[in-house]
C-alpha cells in the first residue's frame, strides 16, 4: 500500500469526521479532546481502550490469517461466540484451581473457534460451497446456540437473568494495573499478532500460505499442499477467534449472555482491511477501533456528539481505503 | 475525397509500470488498407502499445492520432465506438457463458432482448464470414479449448466490422488452414480499405501475409519497413540483436538414452477422466525427449496436465519408477516430476510474490524461518544463470514479460534436475530468440539425465527439438515419427489423414 493512499485516506477521514461532529453542532477540538480524554485520558480509559482491543485484535489476525491463504471468514463472529459458550462451559468447572479453569479457557476456546469453523472449511474443499455464505449461515448458528445456551444448559440456576454461570473471581484474570480492566489477555493478542506477522512473511509455512491465497492453481501445480494449507488456514483463524471469545469471558465478562457480541467479528474484518491485511496492520487498526469506541461515551458526554461517531469514523476509512485500492486495481493493470 | 495517409498513428509514447519503462517514445504508423506486422522480442512493449492504442492504458506521454484527429481514448469502449477493436492474446470471455452468449456480449449492436436461436444464427454467420470454427454454438465457454476459445475472440472483434483490427498473436493456437483462412479474411477487409494490425512471432506469416511491418526494441521504434523492400533474414538478426543476450546451450543434438536407468515416465491404458479419449500407454527413458504434436483441442494438453497431476486421470502412472496416485501434483511432483503448464500466468507464476520467493515456492533455504540473505542470493544467481531479466530477486512475477515469466518458470522447475519434466506450449507467445533459449534447456535437462516431455503444437517446434514426435489426433497418439519428418507428413497426421 502506497504511503499516499494511506495518508490522503487518513486526511479524507478526518475531513469526513469534523464534518459530521460540525453538523451534530459541536467543536471539533472538544469532540477531539473528549474523544482523546475517554480512550487514553485516564488509568481508567486507556485500560478501557486495551480491555477492548483484545477481541478487535484476535479477529483481527483471524481475518488476515484466513483472507491471506485466499479463505473468505466471514464467521469470525460465530467463532468468536463459540470460543466464549465453550469458556462460560469449561470455565466454572475448577473454582477452586485457577490455574486449571484458565488452561481449560485458554485450550477451549480455540478449539471451540476451530469447530465452528470446521464445516465450513469441508463444505469448501469438498463441496465448493463459498465459505462466505457458509460462515455467514454459521454465524446465525452460533447466534441462536448462545441463545440457547444460556437459557437451557448453561443457565445460571442462581439468577434471574438468561445468563450462564459466572467464573470465579479468582479463576478471572486480573487487572495488569489496578483500577483498569486491561488484563495480560491485551498483550497475548498482540504477541499472537506479532507470530503471525513473522509466521506469514518470514517462514516456508507462511510463503506457502500467500502463494495459495493469490494463486491457488499456480500453488497447487507447484506441489504444495494447497487443500491442507487453506484448511489449516481456515481452522487457524476459527481458532484465533475463538481464543478472543474465550479471553473475552476470562479477563471482562466472567460469563456468557445474550446476545454476547456486538459485531466485534465484523469489526475485526474491517480491521484487517483497514490494516492492509497484515497481522501487525490488521493489530493496529483493531486497537484504533477499540480507543474510538473507548472514547465514545466521553464524545456523547462531554462534547454531545452521538457516540455513533465512533461507529461511523472506521466505517468511513475502511471504505476510502477500499474505495483507492479499488481504483488503482483498475487503473494499473496491464 | 481524400484518403487520410494514417488510419493510426502514435508518436512519442511512453509508458512505465513502476520501475519497469515498457514504451520509450514508441512511434507506429498505420495506413488504410494495410495489413501491419508488430514484431519485437518479449518485453519490447508490444502489447503495451496496443493497448494503449485500443483504449486500454493511457500513455504517460505522446499522442495519439486517428484520421489526422488527435483522440484520446477513456476506455476500450469508447475506442471500440471509435472503430479499433482488439483481440488480446488471452481471451477475455465469460468462462460461465455459452459461445453463442459470449458472442453476443461481444455484439455492441445486439439487442437488449434477443431469442436463443438469433444468437445461435450469429455463431453461424460470423464462422461463415469469418471462416473460423468456433465449435458448437450452446458450448460453455469453461470447457472449450484455448484454440477455440481465441477464434471465438477473434470472430467477435470481426462482427462490429472495425476500421483498425488488433490482433495480438492470433495464429498462436490456429491450426494451418485455419492461420490460412484467417489470412484470408484479413485480406478482404484490407481489400475494403479497412486496416490490420498484427502481433506476431512468426516471420514467415509476417513476409507471406503482411504489407508493412514495425519493429519495437526495449520501448523504441527500430524498424518501420514496406515487408517488401527487407528479407527475413535482416529482420530476424534485428530481432535477435535486440533481444538480451542470454549464455545458450548450444549444439542441439538428439538426446542420448541412458542405459539402466527407470524409465522416466510410464503410462498404462492412462486417460485424463470425462475426456473421451482412449486410453494411451507410453514411456520415456531417462535422458530421452518426445514431443507430443497437436492442434490444439486434441487432447495433448489435456494428456500433459493430468500426468502432471492438475487435470484428474485414471490408469497407471509411474514417474521413475514409482506409483504415482493419478490426479495428484503433490504425488507426481514428490516422485521427481516437474511442469510448465500451458498458462503460465494461472498456473506456473504467483503473480503477486517476488521472483525470489516464486523460485522457492517449496523450500526456500533456512530450516524454520527463511534465510532472506541467502534467498536473494540463490535468486540471483539463478535468475542470471537462466537469463531472467529483471530489476532484480524482489521484483514482482507479474510484473515480467512473457518470455521472462517464462524462464523464471524454467529455473524453478529445471533446479534441482527432476526426473520428469512435462512442458505444455513451453515456447508459445515467445520471440525467436526466448524460444530457442526454452528449447536448448529442455533439451539440456534430458542430456543431463531428465525424461522431457514436451507438448507443442507447432511442427516446426517438433522439428527444432529433434526428438522423436507423437502426434495426438483426438487424444489418439500415432507411432513415434522421427524429428526429421516432413511438415506436410506431420501436417496429415495433425489433420487425421495419416493412417
Amino acid at each position: 500500500m502506497k504511503a499516499r493512499t494511506v495518508l490522503a485516506v487518513a486526511l479524507g477521514t478526518v475531513a469526513a469526521a469534523t464534518l459530521l461532529v460540525l453538523l451534530a453542532g459541536a467543536s471539533p477540538a472538544d469532540a477531539l479532546a473528549a474523544l482523546l480524554r475517554g480512550a487514553f485520558g485516564s488509568k481508567a480509559a486507556a485500560g478501557e481502550t486495551a480491555a477492548r482491543s483484545t477481541g478487535l485484535v484476535l479477529t483481527a489476525v483471524a481475518a488476515v490469517v484466513a483472507f491471506r491463504a485466499g479463505v473468505l471468514n466471514i464467521g469470525l463472529e460465530g467463532q468468536f461466540l463459540a470460543g466464549a459458550a465453550a469458556a462460560a462451559a469449561v470455565g466454572p468447572l475448577f473454582p477452586d484451581l485457577p490455574f486449571a479453569a484458565r488452561a481449560a479457557v485458554i485450550l477451549a476456546a480455540p478449539l471451540a473457534g476451530a469447530l465452528q469453523a470446521a464445516p465450513a472449511a469441508w463444505l469448501a474443499e469438498k463441496r465448493r460451497v463459498p465459505p462466505v455464505l457458509s460462515t455467514i449461515l454459521l454465524n446465525l448458528v452460533a447466534a441462536a446456540g448462545v441463545t440457547w445456551l444460556v437459557r437451557g444448559p448453561l443457565r445460571d440456576p442462581a439468577g434471574d437473568y438468561p445468563q450462564s454461570r459466572a467464573l470465579s473471581d479468582a479463576v478471572l484474570l486480573a487487572p495488569l494495573v489496578p483500577g483498569a480492566r486491561a488484563t495480560a489477555a491485551v498483550l497475548a493478542a498482540l504477541v499472537l499478532a506479532a507470530l503471525a506477522a513473522f509466521l506469514l512473511s518470514r517462514t516456508p509455512l507462511g510463503l506457502a500460505l500467500r502463494a495459495v491465497g493469490e494463486a491457488p492453481r499456480a500453488a497447487r501445480a507447484a506441489g504444495l499442499p494447497d487443500v491442507r494449507l487453506r484448511s489449516g488456514a481456515f481452522l487457524a483463524s476459527g481458532a484465533l477467534a475463538g481464543l478472543g471469545g474465550g479471553l473475552e469471558v476470562l479477563a471482562l465478562t466472567g460469563r456468557l449472555y445474550d446476545p454476547f457480541t456486538a459485531g466485534v467479528g465484523y469489526s475485526g474484518i474491517a480491521a484487517a482491511l483497514l490494516g492492509g491485511m497484515t497481522p501487525l496492520g490488521g493489530a493496529a487498526s483493531g486497537v484504533l477501533f477499540a480507543a474510538l469506541g473507548a472514547g465514545s461515551s466521553a464524545l456523547q458526554r462531554d462534547a454531545g456528539v452521538p457516540s455513533a461517531l465512533a461507529s461511523i469514523v472506521p466505517a468511513l476509512a475502511v471504505l476510502g481505503l477500499l474505495l483507492a485500492q479499488g481504483g488503482r486495481t483498475a487503473e494499473g493493470s496491464r | 475525397m481524400t484518403t487520410p495517409p494514417f488510419a493510426l498513428e502514435l508518436s512519442g509514447i511512453t509508458k512505465s509500470f513502476g520501475a519497469v519503462r515498457a514504451l520509450d517514445g514508441a512511434r507506429f504508423v498505420l495506413r488504410p488498407g494495410e495489413i501491419h506486422a508488430l514484431l519485437g522480442e518479449n518485453g519490447a512493449g508490444k502489447s503495451t502499445l496496443v493497448a494503449i492504442a485500443a483504449g486500454i492504458l493511457r500513455p504517460d506521454a505522446g499522442e495519439i492520432h486517428r484520421n489526422e484527429a488527435r483522440v484520446s481514448y477513456a476506455d476500450p469502449r469508447a475506442a471500440r465506438r471509435a472503430g479499433i477493436a482488439l483481440v488480446p492474446q488471452h481471451d477475455l470471455l465469460v468462462e460461465a457463458a455459452t459461445v453463442a452468449d459470449n458472442l453476443a456480449l461481444l455484439d455492441p449492436f445486439a439487442p437488449a432482448i434477443e431469442s436463443r436461436r438469433a444468437r445461435r444464427e450469429r455463431v453461424v454467420r460470423l464462422a461463415r464470414a469469418s471462416g473460423l470454427d468456433l465449435g458448437s454454438p450452446e458450448a460453455l465457454v469453461a470447457v472449450l479449448p484455448v484454440g477455440t476459445r481465441q477464434r471465438i475472440g477473434i470472430a467477435g472483434a470481426l462482427q462490429t466490422d472495425p476500421d483498425v483490427l488488433i490482433l495480438d498473436e492470433p495464429t498462436a493456437v490456429l491450426s494451418p488452414d485455419e492461420t490460412a483462412a484467417l489470412f484470408r479474411a484479413l485480406r478482404r477487409r484490407t481489400d475494403a480499405g479497412r486496416s490490420v494490425l498484427l502481433i506476431t512471432h512468426r516471420l514467415a506469416e509476417v513476409f507471406e501475409s503482411a504489407d508493412r511491418l514495425t519493429l519495437l526494441s526495449r520501448g523504441r521504434t527500430l524498424l518501420e519497413t514496406p515487408v517488401a523492400t527487407t528479407t527475413t533474414g535482416d529482420v530476424a538478426a534485428l530481432l535477435l540483436g535486440g533481444a538480451e543476450a542470454t549464455s545458450r546451450p548450444v549444439a542441439l543434438s538428439p538426446a542420448v538414452r541412458r542405459e539402466g536407468a527407470l524409465p522416466a515416465l510410464d503410462l498404462e491404458g492412462f486417460a485424463p477422466t470425462g475426456s473421451g479419449a482412449p486410453a494411451v500407454s507410453l514411456s520415456i527413458a531417462a535422458g530421452e525427449a518426445l514431443t507430443l504434436l497437436a492442434i490444439d483441442g486434441n487432447g495433448a494438453d489435456l494428456l500433459g496436465a493430468a500426468i502432471a497431476g492438475t487435470r484428474p486421470a485414471d490408469g497407471l502412472l509411474r514417474v521413475a519408477g514409482r506409483s504415482v496416485a493419478p490426479g495428484s501434483s503433490l504425488a507426481f511432483r514428490a516422485a521427481g516430476g516437474a511442469f510448465i503448464p500451458a498458462d503460465r500466468r494461472a498456473e506456473g507464476l504467483v503473480a503477486g510474490l517476488s521472483l525470489a520467493e516464486n523460485l522457492f515456492l517449496r523450500r526456500p533455504p533456512g530450516r524454520l524461518t527463511i534465510d532472506r540473505a541467502a534467498l536473494a542470493a540463490a535468486a540471483t544467481d539463478r535468475l542470471r544463470r537462466f537469463g531472467v531479466r529483471a530489476s532484480g530477486p524482489g521484483a514482482r512475477a507479474g510484473d515480467l514479460s512473457g518470455g521472462n515469466q517464462q524462464k523464471l518458470l524454467l529455473a524453478r522447475e529445471l533446479e534441482p534436475l527432476p526426473k520428469l519434466l512435462v512442458a505444455i506450449h513451453p515456447t508459445r507467445g515467445l520471440d525467436i530468440a526466448s524460444s530457442e533459449d526454452v528449447r536448448a534447456r529442455l533439451l539440456d535437462a534430458a542430456r543431463s539425465g531428465a525424461g522431457v516431455l514436451v507438448v507443442t503444437a507447432d511442427p516446426e517446434e517438433a522439428q527444432e527439438l529433434g526428438a522423436a514426435v507423437r502426434v495426438v489426433y483426438r487424444g489418439a497418439l500415432s507411432p513415434p515419427l522421427p524429428p526429421s519428418t516432413s511438415l506436410a507428413e506431420l501436417g496429415r497426421f495433425m489433420a487425421g489423414l495419416a493412417a
